[in-house]
């Protein structure tokens, strides 16, 4: 799951990119508006965390121009201005949630959690296929019950796929969405931690479509 | 002319209520009129006076001459001596009230060197006719008691016929003439003041005319106050149009005041609520004494900082004039939002207005109350909330309010909980949020537009939220 953070204030930046990072999602960061806007035009984010006090470009007309383009990730906005009018202006400018400053950390993660579920059509926190299990909110997996140790990459790939389980997700969509923009696309470790995961959650979990990607799960229709 | 009920003491002017304009300029111009009018009264009566004097005199004036030529008439000794020529004696009846008996008119002739009287018309029937003395004046005109004790008015004239110097003396008396005067007096003071009332009424019409854009003034100024309008007519006379191009750059800058204080409240709570998350996270994802005593600090200082941006706000945010919002869109625009922020929750927001209404007040205000209700009622409800929105009159203060009302199907408050809720400007120290839910806001809100903010049992099962707010006169 990649995320990404628009936020002028280096500190709150750092910490929002640190604590994402850590509840096991791929963040990429902007810290003005201008810039924020182009990443979120070219790189496929699953979530956005976009403040609205930006400067070059304020985050309403970012997240107005995204919607404009066609842009549909989820977006949290964070805002100072907490009177309802704000909100409300955030949400119709194609806002999904807000989160008023000062916040908690906690408080951030879980909204953007909800987002990038509800996006995948999810309504638990809890994503399970066959006997795999994943606990988005302690970030746990177990396989019939029993836990298993996933490393960071793995447990995005996983997450991923359990997100969007049943449908062919490609080599390139997933390293779009595992990887941040720095990342050298070109690699083919993208199968490497496929290989790995099987491993962990049982080779049958993760069915190869040749030439066209991955698939976890029994086939959706869309 | 209505006076607003709840206008505050305060902004009442001070010192004695001055006379109206309309007042001032009809009591100048009757005053004004009221005097021309006298004097021109005055002056006619006068002017009527000296000519009916004189035309008096001219008819006293042919008896003497008449008297005069009869005295020395001498057509059959033509040839005797002019200066031996000898007085004859009168008998002049040249007008007939001459002989009858203390009729009013008179004549008498005497040696001037002598006051005996030497001739006498009939009617003095040998009482005297009490001239004043002539002196050496050739002529004299005056008023004397007559011998019926009325007033006489008499000419006197000298001659001198041969060596001897006469007067004749001819008087009437004057009461029919004064009467005359009386007479035509009373008809100039009637005329005058029909005249004068006409004139009066002529005034107030041109007066009320006159400054009836005054009041149109004062109407387009008083709309735009209740927020009826947004600005003042300005299509008014040269004299006062000026006046309402000042009063609308007035009620501009007044709105742009506040939204000025509105944006630097704004820009403070940007300004501190930023770095105000860091220290907190921060604090919170260390460990150790201090990292504890930053979070619990940081944390009391948010509520602080909320607390008294939330007064500036509010402060800001008093009385903008001529401000006036429909409810329905933006009730709308918030229940749309709420069911984005809701969506997981599966909450049905029914909204429920009949007809059309207006808030006299800012669309943020009642977004942020309404805001905060249905916020509330999302947050506690179980699957249903519903919204509305119904015109009612005040009938203790006869102003046009309507009542908002949010409910839920939640828990609900006690009825301790609810009267705590509501309680309005909790006090700093108090700086534990009551229930959480931000309803002390909503009242002082509500208070400062003359509204009020209550809370019942809903028949949902939850809380019945009911926020009355003063609403446009329908036209």
């Amino acid at each position: 799951m990649r995320i990404l953070v628009v936020e002028d204030d280096s500190d709150l930046n750092r910490q929002l990119v640190s604590a994402l990072e850590e509840a096991g999602y791929v963040v990429d960061s902007a810290s003005d508006g201008e810039e924020g806007h182009f990443l979120g035009d070219t790189e496929p984010y699953d979530a956005v965390v976009l403040d609205l006090g930006l400067p070059t470009l304020d985050g309403l007309s970012v997240l107005e121009n995204w919607r404009r383009d066609g842009r549909t990730m989820p977006v949290l906005i964070l805002t100072a201005r907490d009177r309802w009018s704000d909100k409300v202006a955030g949400i119709d400018a194609g806002a999904d949630d807000y989160v008023a400053k000062p916040f908690h950390m906690e408080e951030v993660l879980a909204r953007v959690r909800a987002l990038v579920r509800r996006a995948a059509g999810h309504a638990s926190n809890e994503l399970t296929s066959g006997s795999v299990r994943l606990d988005l909110r302690a970030g746990r997996v177990t396989v019939d019950g029993s836990p298993i140790k996933l490393t960071s990459h793995e447990y995005r790939l996983l997450s991923y796929l359990l997100h969007h389980q049943g449908k062919v997700i490609s080599r390139t969509e997933l390293t779009e969405h595992l990887y941040d923009q720095d990342f050298d696309r070109d690699s083919n470790t993208v199968e490497v931690f496929v290989g790995r995961l099987r491993k962990k959650i049982g080779s049958d979990m993760i069915e190869t479509i040749r030439g066209l990607g991955y698939r976890l799960g029994a086939a959706s229709d869309d | 002319m209505t006076t607003e009920p709840d206008a505050p003491a305060g902004e009442k002017s001070s010192g004695k209520p001055q006379r109206s304009l309309a007042t001032r300029l009809v009591f100048v111009a009757a005053l004004w009129s009221t005097i021309a009018l006298a004097l021109a009264g005055v002056f006619l009566v006068s002017l009527y006076q000296s000519a009916s004097e004189r035309a008096f005199d001219a008819q006293l004036k042919i008896h003497i001459k008449a008297l005069i030529s009869e005295m020395i008439e001498t057509g059959s000794n033509a040839d005797s001596d002019v200066a031996n020529q000898a007085v004859k004696a009168p008998a002049y009846r040249g007008d007939p009230r001459f002989s009858l008996p203390l009729s009013g008119w008179y004549w008498t002739v005497r040696r001037a060197s002598s006051p005996s009287i030497l001739y006498a018309s009939e009617s003095l029937v040998g009482d005297p006719l009490n001239t004043p003395p002539i002196a050496d004046r050739e002529s004299s005109a005056s008023f004397i008691t007559g011998p019926t004790g009325d007033e006489v008015r008499v000419l006197q004239q000298r001659i001198s016929i041969g060596d001897e110097a006469y007067v004749i003396a001819v008087g009437a008396a004057t009461a029919g003439f004064w009467a005359d005067i009386a007479e035509f007096s009373r008809m100039v003071t009637l005329t005058l003041c029909i005249v004068g009332l006409g004139l009066i009424l002529a005034i107030f019409l041109q007066v009320r005319f006159g400054l009836k854009p005054l009041t149109r003034l004062r109407a387009s100024l008083s709309a735009v106050r209740l927020g009826e309008a947004e600005r003042i007519d300005e299509a008014l006379p040269g004299e006062i149009a000026p006046l309402a191009v000042e009063l609308n750059a007035l009620i501009v800058s007044n709105k742009e005041i506040v939204e000025r204080a509105r944006t630097h409240v704004g820009n403070l709570a940007h300004g501190l609520k930023t770095p105000l998350s860091v220290i907190s996270n921060e604090a919170r994802a260390s460990e150790g004494p201090l990292a504890e005593k930053v979070a619990e600090q940081s944390a009391i200082m948010s509520t602080q900082i909320q607390h008294h941006l939330e007064r500036a706000r509010m402060a800001a945010q008093r009385r903008v004039i001529g401000v006036s919002c429909e409810t329905e869109p933006v009730l709308a625009r918030l229940i749309r939002a709420m069911g984005k922020i809701y969506q997981d929750k599966g909450i049905k927001v029914a909204f429920d207005q009949a007809g059309d209404l207006r808030f006299r007040g800012e669309s943020q205000d009642l977004e942020e109350m309404s805001g905060n209700l249905i916020d509330n009622a999302c947050k506690w409800a179980a699957s249903r909330v519903d919204v509305g929105v119904v015109r009612k009159s005040d009938q203790a203060t006869n102003r046009e309010m309507f009542a908002l009302t949010v409910e839920d199907d939640g828990p609900g408050l006690s009825p301790e909980q609810r009267a705590e809720a509501v309680k309005r400007g909790r006090r700093l120290d108090e700086t534990v949020p009551g229930t959480g839910l931000g309803l002390s806001i909503v009242a002082d809100l509500a208070a400062l537009y003359g509204g009020t903010l209550q809370l019942d049992s809903s028949a949902l099962g939850g809380l019945k939220a009911t926020l009355v707010l003063p609403a446009l006169t329908p036209e």
